[in-house]
């Protein structure tokens, strides 16, 4: 028994009218029905409290005390490279302690700073220069470099890419909480690089070189989608006191916005932070396909607490010449 | 250099030493092949090879990790990232016992290399692509490090005038940042300059020694010279003293710098074995890397 060419034809135009069907409903049933909360504080400086500012966060999310007590928590900063006083090119300082704080005072066991710098191979040097090294040893706040600690492998729950496996380091299984703690900025491959980008650097650089090629060669957005629907994090927190725009993550320019952005979804938490750098979220490959199965990014899906978008709001500087920027626009 | 200095590092290596060969990366933890190789060439250094059954279990096992087309893999679970094999035919060189294994490394590493293409004038990345060195996993983009690891490897294995070696070399002055110094491997990045690196600039230096005039290394030389001072962290510091010393220009205070790295350790408890055994070697070698294998009689051993 075999098809005839016209039997074909009509089981494939079926095939895509049920698929498109099944795309409608899911957009008019489902999606509305997936909600995140958000929430933006405004902070005009990097010499306010950022224990409180979190803390209030933590309340406003709903995350109950019983979330954090007794647990072991991870905070994962944007380290990527030193540069005395250019304040816009990792999370600032201030802000990772603030964050260790308010997670210590609200009752967990362990805080440990981590990162596996993707262009340097030597990350305690980044740490150094940074200034982090000085600020968490006045509380003794460990730190931990990822790059050559030994992996362990998981099946890629996203299957973005072609990639079957993702290897993570030793310390991730021996935490309980995962915060990816970003910065404000453009990227020239991605676009954007926020929330879910900065978990690039828990990637260790002994299994994906320097700079972490083999996710560039998987696509950089679909490497993105994949560690973050395998590794699940929980929170995300935004620097963007003084985020950077043009030629990020590096060497682009200080771009004051004065917000702090927190989230328990990081698709959300992303979105909520394009639309303050007046990026249409949608245009963001990666973070498009996020609505799929990693989060909502549409306005009407988060619950916007604290601060409103527009309150802090900025335009930041696109680059023609670099691709990724194109069409970004709100 | 001190020699409490290497006897506290060598010591903590030791402890790392697994029953059945090799080293683990840190305490409590497992085998690891790159770890194991540098803590083969760490002792060396320090005078320890007249521990035979140390170093030869230690080699053997690195043998052991070493797949049918010579490549030492990082895992058996990734057979695709071979950047540990210059390390393991350093880490064989000089043992009559694994000559064999050692040519079949460097013989998969003749023949294999990075992906490369020819560049068009419109891409974002400025460089010669076309000039083959290695990359850090199989199927990916050549880089500095491990194409300088493998230069080294491969000069002081004897491989030095296959014409891979003379490309990579050319490789890697092609990627020399345009006011000196290395990075990890770009120089220009959509029409911006992208910073060196000191561990770059370090590990290409070494690389390039007595391949090309020292006076077409002023500004990486320059760069480093100054990067040095303020460097305290293992790799950079270990790195940078290679570079400079495999062109004269190891800094006097090298020891007092390797000695306030060490004491880093109270900030970051002890450092895992790759960082340790760098220390050493930076510690003891008064030229790059490959001067271990020749010591100059000026630095005491052990």
């Amino acid at each position: 028994m075999g098809f005839t060419r016209r039997e074909f034809l009509k089981a494939g135009i079926a095939g895509a009218v049920l698929a498109a069907s099944g795309l409608y409903l899911w957009r008019r049933l489902v999606r509305p029905r997936w909600l995140e909360k958000t929430f933006i504080a405004k902070v005009s400086g990097y010499q306010a409290d950022f224990a409180s500012v979190i803390l209030a966060g933590l309340r406003e999310l709903g995350i109950a005390p019983e979330v954090i007590k007794g647990k072991r928590i991870l905070l994962k900063p944007n380290l990527v490279e030193a540069n005395p006083g250019k304040i816009h090119i990792n999370t600032h300082p201030l802000v990772v302690r603030g964050a260790a704080e308010a997670f210590l005072k609200s009752g967990a066991s362990q805080v440990l700073v981590a990162e596996g710098t993707a262009h340097c191979r030597d990350t305690l040097r980044m740490f150094e220069e940074s200034g982090l090294s000085d600020v968490l040893w006045e509380d003794r706040i460990p730190f931990i470099d990822l790059n050559y600690q030994d992996g362990y492998a998981l099946p890629n729950a996203g299957r973005f890419s072609r990639l079957t496996s993702l290897t993570f380091p030793a310390t991730l299984r021996q935490v309980d909480l995962i915060v990816s703690l970003a910065k404000l900025k453009t990227h020239h491959w991605a676009g954007i690089t926020l929330s879910m980008k900065n978990l690039f650097g828990v990637m260790p650089g002994s299994y994906y070189g320097w700079p972490k090629n083999v996710l560039h060669y998987a696509g950089i957005d679909a490497a993105i989608l994949d560690i973050n629907a395998t590794l699940r994090p929980h929170l995300a927190i935004v620097d963007g006191i003084v985020g950077m725009e043009g030629d990020g993550p590096i060497m682009g320019d200080p771009k004051p916005v004065g917000a702090l952005v927190m989230g328990r979804n990081l698709p959300a938490v992303d979105a909520t932070c394009a639309r303050v750098m007046k990026i249409d979220p949608y245009r963001v490959n990666y973070l498009r396909q996020s609505e799929t199965c990693l989060g909502p990014i549409h306005e009407a899906q988060i619950i916007q607490v604290g601060e409103t978008i527009a309150s802090v709001a900025t335009e930041f500087k696109l680059l023609e010449k670099i691709p990724a920027q194109r069409e970004l626009r709100l | 250099m001190s020699d409490s200095f290497v006897s506290y590092s060598v010591k903590k290596l030791r402890q790392r030493a697994l029953g059945k060969g090799g080293f683990a990366n840190a305490d409590n933890s497992s085998y690891r092949c790159d770890a194991t190789a540098w803590a083969i060439l760490a002792l060396v250094a320090a005078g320890e090879d007249h521990d035979n059954e140390l170093l030869s279990l230690a080699r053997t096992r690195l043998a052991a990790s070493q797949l049918s087309d010579g490549r030492v893999s990082l895992s058996p679970e990734h057979p695709e990232i071979y950047w540990p094999t210059p390390l393991a035919i350093l880490a064989w060189h000089q043992s009559p016992a694994h000559q064999a294994r050692l040519s079949q490394a460097a013989n998969f590493l003749l023949q294999n290399s990075g992906r490369h293409w020819q560049t068009q004038p419109e891409f974002a990345v400025k460089l010669d692509n076309t000039l083959k060195g290695w990359p850090w996993v199989d199927g990916n983009s050549s880089w500095v490090a491990p194409t300088a690891l493998a230069i080294i490897a491969l000069k002081t294995a004897g491989y030095g005038n296959q014409p891979r070696v003379s490309e990579a070399q050319r490789m890697l002055l092609d990627r020399e940042c345009l006011h000196g110094g290395w990075n990890y491997g770009n120089k220009l990045v959509f029409g911006v300059e992208i910073r060196p690196m000191p561990e770059d600039t370090g590990i290409a230096l070494d690389a390039l020694q007595d391949s090309t005039a020292k006076s077409s290394l002023k500004r990486s030389l320059a760069y480093l010279k100054s990067a040095v001072k303020s460097l305290q962290t293992p790799i950079a510091l270990a790195w940078s003293l290679l570079g400079l010393g495999a062109w004269g220009e190891r800094p006097a205070a090298a020891p007092a710098m390797l000695s306030e790295c060490l004491k880093r350790q109270d900030r970051y408890g002890v450092y895992d074995t790759t960082c340790l055994s760098l220390l050493i070697l930076a510690a003891r070698s008064s030229g790059g890397l490959e001067k271990i294998f020749n010591p100059d009689p000026v630095l005491p051993k052990g």
